[in-house]
């Protein structure tokens, strides 16, 4: 998996409930996260952190000995991770107060499980990018550093080769054909993988790929999704990976 | 302000007309009771009747007086003698001549005489072939005054001088009432002032000085009572809207733990069917608790103006379609799957909203489908323009009121042929009938209601998208749904 180099990523969770902190702690570790450290307050949270030094932080914003918001700029004081708060506070102004001071994201309790996991994976993805640039798709892999699709040439190729690209990986390589993104394209593809499994609305892509009031792109964006479809997909006019929900949006598929 | 010295010129010209009113009556008045007094009352007219009445007897040598004139002359307690015009002797005298009346009178006795007393007898004079008749009245009956005579030119400007007075006497009421009323303005203009200021619900404060003082602190006084009662209410209402707050807050997380929990062991391999069908139900409710404590929240906040709303341009396609995508992204077992029923060439229609709260709105109305139709059913969802869909709009508004024609008065609030945007949310499942949707419509909600009645409407959901609605101009329209279920509309004005 793809994504297995983020379930290593040590994640360190306050909040001053402990039967949540074992929720969510619980949560995380059936899906595969194996680096999670808890803290009951600000002071433990902080010393936590000298030792701990976490990849990512979740934070409750009432603590008995303080507040999430000032235990956030604490910890990023001595290194920038990123925060993702999750509190019982719906309140619009501690959201937006939660983003204005640099928090990654904002959840409000009660939550699903599936919701938290979409989300820590989402920021974990986001800030560690770099770290593994390859994502694999049914048909090709996509290096968004590079802004490069990787997909074999299977199909122009008779039965001796195939056999030749088991043998050596080597050769494989070389067999792969290097298929650039535009930049347009890249970033409509980003903000899919940035929210891979899920559908992302036309007016969400057109945003990430025309920037803001995005609005009168929608037949552009068809056509780049053509484009795209030509360069990740083995069949375009037959999509597996790259999914139209009709009138609503697209899915990106990860293997 | 503009009704003081509209007040002022009413009471001014109410004066005015008073005083001529005033003037003509008197001279009316004075005129009916001099022509009363002036017939046969004047000491002249009986000198004259007298000299009339007083004739010769047969021999010629005396003169005897008409009955009816002797008789009214003794009743008026009257003495005449008459004067020979040759002699300047009394000729004739009435029986009660007092004895001190002289018998013979100078041309200077007369003179004076005719113009004043006879031994401060007033006299009048009167004319006989003769000689001349004088009338003694007795001393206490007339005051005699022959002095005045007018100058001509007076008499002969006599219209213009009345005139005249009359204007110089006008002026000076004018003036007096003048000054006297922007006295009085001056200490009303303030009182009048605060009154008019009370309403706005603004503190008020008048200077309790002068005649008015009293009425001044009557209105500081309402002021403050004013002020320390909206202050009391609008602590009320925020101490009961943050109490909310806080209730939803301190469940949120406890929530958390059995939502968190439940959906674990739904996906829990070591589980049956069965038990994960439960834990399924646990997650629903639970969400269902989560979304009732949001609406809650923020329901509380509208009703009691708390919550801030940012309204910008926004496009109703891209918000409503953000929140099917989001319910799409988290129908854990595909019970509600969603149609998208926009026609692809809508792709934007602006309106003056505030996203989150339309958002919000959008979501409750398909939370209520599924809350509605725990067995599962279809959700459609579209978005349009009015002035498209004129005519069924018109429909809907005649079904709403049966018997009412449908007036078509442009109004920007949505309900007439104004344009307007729809998102329309719409299941195939349970329904609703007539009559539930008539109650659904005019039954008040227990957070609206003062009273405790069973005829209350409960569910929150549903009160939150009218509230945001009407917060943003629009209204909401439900009704039966095409596709066999429940349907609602927003209206909003673009």
């Amino acid at each position: 998996m793809t994504l297995e180099y983020l379930k290593n990523k040590r994640i360190l969770l306050v909040d001053d409930e402990p039967g949540l902190r074992g929720m969510v702690a619980s949560i995380l570790k059936e899906e595969g996260f194996s680096h999670i450290h808890t803290a009951g307050s600000v002071q433990e949270a902080l010393s936590a952190a000298s030792t701990f030094d976490p990849e990512l932080a979740i934070l409750d914003v009432m603590l008995p000995d303080g507040d999430g918001f000032s235990l956030m700029e604490q910890l990023k004081r001595n290194e920038d991770y990123p925060v993702l708060f999750l509190t019982a506070r719906g309140e619009d102004e501690d959201k937006f107060r939660g983003f204005g001071l640099g928090a990654d994201d904002y959840m409000v309790k009660p939550f699903l499980p599936k919701e938290l996991v979409f989300r820590v994976t989402a920021i974990l993805r986001r800030t560690y990018k770099d770290e593994n640039p390859l994502v694999s798709l049914k048909h090709c892999r996509i290096d968004f550093e590079r802004a490069e699709v990787l997909k074999s040439r299977r199909i122009e190729h008779g039965k001796q080769n195939e056999t030749d690209e088991s043998d050596s990986p080597d050769r494989q390589k070389s067999l792969e054909e290097c298929i650039s993104l535009t930049a347009k394209e890249h970033a409509i593809l980003l903000a899919l993988y940035r929210n891979a499994g899920r559908i992302v609305t036309i007016d969400a892509l057109c945003e990430a790929a025309w920037g803001d009031n995005p609005y009168g792109y929608e037949n552009s964006l068809m056509a780049h999704i053509r484009r795209i479809r030509e360069k990740i997909e083995e069949n375009p006019s037959k999509p597996v990976s790259l999914i139209t929900i009709k009138g609503l949006g697209y899915k990106l598929i990860v293997t | 302000m503009r009704s003081i010295p509209k007040l002022i010129r009413r009471f001014l010209a109410i004066l005015l007309l008073s005083v001529i009113l005033l003037f003509l009556l008197n001279i009316i008045v004075l005129f009916s009771i001099s022509m009363r007094q002036t017939p046969g009352a004047s000491a002249w007219t009986t000198a004259a009747e007298t000299g009339a009445a007083l004739t010769k007897t047969a021999d010629g040598n005396d003169y005897i007086l008409a009955e009816d004139t002797a008789s009214e002359l003794i009743r008026e307690e009257v003495w005449g003698i008459l004067i020979d015009n040759d002699t300047h002797q009394v000729v004739w005298h009435t029986d009660n001549l007092p004895p001190e009346i002289p018998r013979h009178y100078s041309l200077a006795d007369i003179a004076s005489l005719t113009r004043g007393y006879v031994m401060n007898y007033p006299a009048f004079t009167g004319q006989h072939t003769d000689g001349l008749i004088v009338l003694g009245y007795p001393q206490d009956r007339y005051w005699k005054h022959m002095y005045p005579n007018w100058d001509y030119y007076f008499i002969a400007n006599l219209p213009k001088i009345i005139l005249n007075v009359l204007i110089v006497n006008a002026a000076l009421i004018f003036m007096i009432y003048l000054i006297a009323s922007t006295n009085l303005m001056r200490s009303v203009r303030p009182i009048a002032e605060g009154i008019q200021a009370l309403p706005t619900k603004e503190p008020v404060y008048v200077r309790e000085k002068g005649v008015l003082s009293e009425l001044a602190a009557a209105i500081n006084q309402t002021s403050e009572i004013l002020k320390s009662q909206n202050y009391q209410l609008r602590k009320r209402e925020s101490a009961r809207a943050n109490w909310i707050a806080g209730v939803s807050h301190d469940i949120r997380t406890p929530l958390s733990m059995v939502l968190g929990y439940a959906a674990q062991l739904t996906d829990n391999p070591q589980l049956d069917e069965d038990a994960r069908q439960k834990t399924r139900v646990i997650i629903r409710q639970s969400e269902r608790i989560r979304n009732l404590i949001n609406d809650l929240n923020l329901a509380s906040k509208l009703e009691y103006d708390m919550q801030p709303i940012r309204r910008t341009r926004e496009n109703a396609v891209a918000i409503a379609r953000q929140i099917v995508v989001d319910f799409m992204n988290m129908d854990i077992d595909g019970k509600y799957p969603i149609e998208w029923k926009t026609k692809p060439q809508l792709t934007a229609c602006y309106v003056n909203a505030d996203k989150d709260l339309l958002k919000r709105a959008v979501s409750n109305l398909i939370q209520n489908c599924i809350n509605h139709n725990p067995d599962g059913c279809t959700i459609y969802i579209s978005v349009q323009e009015n002035p498209e869909n004129s005519q069924s709009a018109a429909k809907e508004q005649q079904s709403e009121q049966p018997g009412v024609t449908t007036c078509t008065i442009q109004r920007p609030d949505c309900t007439g042929t104004s344009p307007c945007c729809i998102i329309r949310v719409e299941d195939d499942g349970a329904g609703i009938s007539e009559e539930e949707l008539q109650r659904l419509n005019n039954t008040p909600h227990y957070m609206m209601c003062d009273s405790s009645t069973l005829e209350q409407r409960h569910g929150l959901g549903l009160l939150l998208v009218r509230q945001i609605a009407a917060s943003h101009d629009g209204r909401i329209s439900l009704h039966p749904s095409i596709y066999g279920g429940f349907g609602a509309d927003i209206l909003l004005p673009v």
